[in-house]
């Protein structure tokens, strides 16, 4: 694997422990310098390159395909088709567990969504294949699309997320509702988004016979090394897919895509390496997205804002061929208590790709209605919305009874709160106007995201020279695996981490688990963590049943390692290196093994989440509707932070993608071909540096003794819940007009027909 | 004629052939120099991830202006230098200031947008503006992040500018300059490849010589749409004009009552010279695309792409601007009023190009207001532009032009609305009046970007926001800067 030279950290204070550090990245300067190789930065000798012809229907199929022109055009080696194609071990239309995704890889001549790649040009280069891929000029039988939620059949699906019952109740709904003193029914609805991260999909795929290397942006490497053995039908082991760095995840890089796949095919039916890199227009389509939903919430309260109910329905969408619903309702869970409570999902199928796991999946759909309808309910109560959530503060998790593993919030609130100014915020909207005459609103919302861990792999070794090595096939799509998990792994072997060698980002290392659900620091880091006090222990072994040894003995007292030596724990002046120990082993290094996965014992008992709260500010024209939030400040508590900085980073990342749910991101689709009508980043709207508002994340303190051994709960899906909501909110208060139709438009806030 | 071009990539001289006259300095980058550095996002000018620096000898020094390689042709470098984020570093490997704040601040998380960034930063350092957040926020403007929320990034730039240390790029500069001299084109440069011609005159009397030739030829300007025809509308013009090359074709030069504007002069070459006399025309320009799109693009080229959404015809008709159109050795002057046919169409006659903008100056008196509303404060396609020229003598309206963008097919004067307050007193029965006329004179259409009932009430609405920034009962400006970046 490819050597990844990551900068030597800055001296530091240590006390006794490289975890809790704020480095700055390690691998900063290669980014920074453009070093950082990404994955369609490589050339490998021969490459020829690949580019995917995708169907400009939704749905129908494809008639002809002008193969002679393509093959025509100078430079152009190959155009794979359906008919063309290298054969597949498994049908890509298979789905045997619940992370396995269909796939489009030329099975037919079907189309079953706009953006479906229908053939691959591969030429000597790009713009050759660029142009045969034109020349293709596909024709098609077209049928009619189905783009909105009116234009098909509602359904319940059989589960909802990763395998969540589509319903859940507790107590009695109607009955509570019914015997309320206030109720108040809301429909909010989100539109389809797409990950979007900065660099598409891109893959640089080359056979040498039945071995295969892959250079390729992968969120979960272990399972597209064994999709990919699945499809090919080759040993995993003759595999191998680098991915040190990630050009950003968000969800759309966490299974392996089926463009990624293309380019695999591609390789084998030349046989020359092949690199295919996705267009920013075909990022919109095969590899993923947010599916849309239409939330109605029902909440009965207490005159005095006690909650009754609280009924969370979401009608959602998912493709015609494929099941991912997005569990929205499933965010009103775990925040507010309510004697009675239900989470409900109905779902259509559209002629779109697959939606699949977005930063937040669920939570993020669901929080911005959820944290919308609370607020309404507290207006409809006359209650300041914070005194309200408080009042409704759950001790236990509202869906299961359970106790909370830790739960920080009221610090949250109270932090969050403080620094925001709150208490200033008049009760009635429409009240605040800046010097400007602008209006101002101020708003609030709780964030929330599990506390998940999957199941991970690594190894740790002490070397000769004392010096250690981890071995982890995590993934960096930015969250700072090289670095945080590196400062673990350091702890772990009892080093410090300029002595520690750190391997990450590679199929051929230990499976460390996907980065996502916000569990990958936690997963592979425990896994680490488990590596190094095996090493250790073996260490130890040596040393204490070694006469010659300082610590001959110890046994039952137990070392401790520090700094490269071995101490006695119940006399620390006897210790040695450990360098000094191998030696006389006469071994040339010693290594352990550690996996980490989520405790079951600690999972029945306890119900495991981070926890935030997220203060905003909007200023408003209302004559133009235009509008800018003008301070978010969050404060979020989530367990023990390995590394402040980047967990700030996190924070403030995820913050900017609420004000993105709330004000900017949209897939426009055309109803009548079913393409996404701004498939480019000009008319995509993410945030600019303009959008950005006075910023701030405040790191609650939180231990967490139950939740891993290392009490690390996850941070980069949660705060863009609470924070849409906030946004959603202090609009309300700036203009007393509550837009549930997101994100919120100028036509909306100027209260003109959209 | 020269057939090939030549420039310096860093330090190094370069000749390279063409075989496709539209290859972008990106590919050239990414493939043919294998500098990888440089990454691509978008190919569509919006996420900057391809940002490098192009520099000119300007006044006897370097000048570095940055620029999106994914839309800029490589043909176009000829006689400049193009460098990259490998190009930062001193001589020694020390990283540049930029890189090491962008580290220090843990200004990128994923990475892949952090070349570009680091490119505008430096480029951004080196212009020496003093980094307000308004001023980074607008460096910054065309570089999209979707990891680090920006706020590190901007930190970053505060630190990057407060170090004290020289900037790298400045260590050879006077070697650079005598390098640049030396293979500075003195040919008109012309690659002629299975039928396609990039034809670059050095002379307006060539350029025409040329337009006449070849009439049907794509005219390239700053690139920032033709680029976007050649990588994303994927065509492949047969004959390239280039008329970045031409001498004398970007001049500005002021007169006593006008400002004369070269029809290559980019946005931000004209920018500083017209606001000057129109300071909110600057603020305008300040808004259109971002820093790398306006360093390529220019003023001639917004005008004769016809779009009716684009940004300055707004204030150009409302200025009542003159233009300057040859064909051969003819020329002739005309209102950019009456300019535009249809959507997407000029008056242009076949082998005729637009040679100058003519701004009058301001008259005694003469109030200027230019507003452009989008969802997106920065980077972002207008719902509705708006812009009024308005002349008050003893309260009375005694001049009044007024420009609109993203109301009707092409950007528009209304003339009904001029006509009602023309020789009234600046008033509420006024402002009514010109709201009537403005209801009359335009049906806006609902897209993407805005609904029509919304481009009828924003519009309306500007002239209302007119009123009371400029009545004698008025309240001021107040509202202007109303989305004016966080602190």
């Amino acid at each position: 694997m490819a050597e990844i030279a990551l900068s030597t950290a800055p001296a530091h204070l240590r006390h006794g422990s490289n975890s809790g550090q704020p480095l700055t990245r390690r691998d900063g300067l290669l980014k920074v310098t453009g070093a950082a190789r990404f994955a369609a930065d490589h050339h490998p000798p021969g490459l020829l390159h690949a580019v995917i012809a995708a169907s400009t229907i939704a749905r129908g199929r494809v008639v002809s395909l002008d193969l002679a022109a393509a093959m025509a055009h100078p430079g152009v080696v190959a155009v794979m088709t359906p008919a063309h194609k290298p054969p597949l071990a498994a049908d890509p239309d298979a789905k045997t567990n619940p992370f396995m995704f269909r796939l489009d890889l030329l099975q037919n001549d079907r189309v079953r969504y706009a953006g479906q790649p229908i053939a691959v040009v591969i030429a000597e280069t790009l713009e050759a294949a660029t142009e045969g891929a034109a020349l293709l000029a596909p024709r098609y039988q077209r049928e009619p699309a189905r783009v909105g939620f009116e234009d098909a059949t509602v359904f319940t699906p059989p589960a909802v997320g990763v395998g969540s019952p589509a319903e859940v109740v507790v107590g009695d709904v109607a009955a509570e509702l019914a015997a309320a003193r206030l109720r108040i029914e809301a429909t909010y609805e989100t539109p389809a988004q797409y990950h979007n991260p900065i660099e598409p999909h891109a893959i640089v795929a080359a056979w040498d016979g039945e071995k295969l290397s892959v250079d390729t942006p992968s969120q979960g490497l272990a399972m597209a090394r064994a999709r990919i053995a699945g499809l090919f039908g080759i040993p995993a082991e003759n595999i191998e897919i680098r991915s040190p760095f990630l050009g950003g995840g968000f969800g759309c890089k966490g299974m392996l895509s089926g463009p990624q796949v293309l380019g695999i095919m591609a390789a084998r039916l030349v046989g020359w390496p092949v690199k295919l890199v996705l267009r920013r227009e075909q990022m919109f389509g095969p590899v993923g997205h947010r599916a849309p939903s239409r939330q109605t919430l029902r909440l009965g309260a207490e005159a005095g804002g006690r909650l009754r109910a609280l009924d969370h329905h979401t009608l959602t969408a998912s493709s015609t061929f494929d099941d991912f619903f997005e569990p929205a309702s499933n965010a009103s869970h775990t925040l507010y208590a309510s004697p009675a409570l239900r989470s409900a999902h109905e779902a259509v199928r559209l002629d779109t790709g697959t939606p699949l796991f977005m930063r937040a999946p669920g939570e993020a759909t669901g929080s911005i209605a959820l944290e919308s309808a609370i607020d309404e309910m507290a207006a409809a109560c006359a209650m300041d919305p914070l005194a309200f959530r408080l009042e409704n503060y759950a001790e236990v998790e509202p869906i299961s009874g359970k106790p909370f593993s830790s739960k920080a919030l009221r610090e949250c609130y109270a932090r969050g709160a403080e620094r925001f100014g709150w208490t200033a915020r008049p009760l009635a909207p429409g009240a605040m106007r800046d010097e400007a005459g602008l209006l101002v609103g101020w708003g609030v919302g709780t964030a929330t995201f599990p506390a998940l861990m999957f199941q991970g792999q690594a190894r740790a070794v002490i070397r000769a020279d004392g010096t250690g090595l981890i071995e982890c096939g995590a993934q960096d799509m930015g969250q700072g695996a090289w670095t945080a998990l590196a400062q673990i792994g350091a702890d772990g072997l009892g080093l410090d981490l300029e002595q520690v060698e750190f391997r990450a980002g590679s199929s051929d290392l230990p499976d460390a688990g996907i980065a996502g659900g916000s569990a990958h620091t936690a997963t592979a880091g425990m896994a680490i963590h488990a590596a190094g006090a095996d090493a250790i222990g073996r260490l130890a072994a040596l040393a204490t049943g070694d006469e010659r040894s300082a610590l001959f003995g110890a046994g039952n007292a137990g070392v401790i390692a520090r700094a490269g030596r071995l101490y006695r724990r119940d006399d620390e002046t006897r210790s040695e290196r450990y360098a000094d120990i191998l030696a006389r082993a006469g071994l040339f290094e010693i290594d352990g093994r550690g996996s980490g996965a989520a405790d079951p014992v600690a999972l029945a008992r306890y119900a495991m989440h981070a926890h935030g709260a997220v203060f905003a500010e909007v200023k408003i024209d209302p004559e133009f509707g235009q509008i800018r939030v003008s301070r978010l400040v969050g404060a979020f508590a989530a367990g023990r932070l390995v590394n402040p900085r980047l967990v700030r980073s996190q924070y403030y990342g995820g913050m900017i993608w609420g004000v993105s749910f709330a004000l900017h991101e949209r897939a426009v689709v055309d109803p009548r071909s079913g393409r996404v009508m701004n498939a480019n980043l000009a008319e995509y709207r993410v945030p600019v540096n303009a959008d950005v508002p006075s910023l701030e994340a405040i790191l609650v303190e939180e231990e967490d003794p139950h939740v891993n051994a290392l009490g690390i709960k996850g941070v980069g899906e949660i705060a863009i819940t609470g924070s849409a909501g906030a946004i959603a909110n202090a609009i309300w208060h700036a203009t007393g007009r509550r837009l549930r139709r997101f994100p919120v438009t100028l036509e909306q806030v100027a209260g003109v027909a959209g | 004629m020269g057939a090939t071009v030549r420039f310096l990539l860093g330090e190094a001289e370069r000749e390279i052939a063409l075989a496709d006259p539209t290859r972008t300095v990106l590919d050239y980058l990414r493939t043919d120099e294998r500098r990888t550095g440089t990454k691509e996002g978008c190919a569509e000018g919006d996420c900057g991830a391809c940002t490098v620096l192009l520099g000119e000898a300007r006044d006897g020094a370097m000048r570095y202006r940055a620029v999106n390689a994914c839309i800029a042709f490589a043909a176009t470098l000829d006689g400049k230098q193009l460098l990259s984020v490998e190009d930062l570093a001193a001589a020694d490997g020390t990283p540049h200031p930029v890189q090491r704040a962008m580290v220090a601040q843990h200004a990128s998380q994923c990475g892949f947008c952090t070349p570009g960034f680091v490119m505008a930063l430096a480029a951004f350092r080196l212009a020496g503006a003093a980094p307000t957040r308004a001023a980074i926020d607008d460096a910054l403007a065309g570089n999209l992040c979707r990891c680090t929320g920006y706020r590190p990034i901007i930190d970053a730039a505060r630190a990057a500018c407060a170090d004290p240390a020289p900037d790298p790029l400045r260590a050879n500069e006077s070697a650079t300059l005598a390098r640049l001299q030396a293979l500075a084109p003195r040919t008109s440069l012309a690659i002629v490849r299975d039928g396609r011609r990039f034809l670059a005159p050095r002379s307006i009397a060539e350029l025409a010589a040329l337009c006449e030739e070849f009439p049907e030829a794509t005219r390239l300007a700053g690139g920032t749409d033709v680029g976007l025809a050649v990588t994303k509308a994927l065509q492949d013009p047969a004959c390239v004009i280039a008329l970045g090359a031409v001498c004398g074709l970007d001049a500005i030069e002021e007169s006593a009552h006008t400002i004369t504007i070269g029809a290559t002069a980019t946005y931000s070459d004209a920018a500083p010279v017209i606001a000057r006399h129109y300071p909110d025309f600057g603020e305008l320009i300040r808004r259109i695309g971002s820093v790398q799109v306006r360093n390529a693009a220019t003023l001639g080229g917004n005008i004769v792409n016809a779009s009716p959404i684009g940004d300055t015809m707004p204030a150009l008709l409302a200025l009542d601007a003159r233009l300057i159109l040859r064909r051969g050795s003819a020329v002739r002057e005309l209102p950019l009023a009456g300019f535009y046919r249809g959507y997407r169409e000029t008056v242009l006659a076949p082998g005729e190009f637009l040679e100058r903008v003519v701004l009058p100056k301001p008259a005694p008196g003469q109030i200027f207001r230019a507003y452009k509303l989008s969802k997106r404060f920065d980077q972002d396609i207008s719902a509705v532009c708006a812009a009024f020229a308005l002349t008050l003598e003893a309260g009375r309206v005694s001049g009044f032009g007024a420009g609109f963008g993203g109301l009707a097919a092409t950007p528009a004067r209304a003339p009904a609305i001029e006509a009602a307050v023309l020789g009234r007193r600046w008033d509420e029965a006024t402002l009514a009046a010109a709201g009537e006329a403005f209801d009359a004179s335009f049906t806006p259409l609902s897209d993407m970007r805005a609904s029509g009932a919304y481009r009828r009430l924003a519009g309306r609405n500007l002239l209302r926001k007119l009123y009371l920034e400029t009545a004698p009962s008025g309240s001021g400006r107040a509202r202007t800067r109303i989305l004016e970046p966080a602190p």
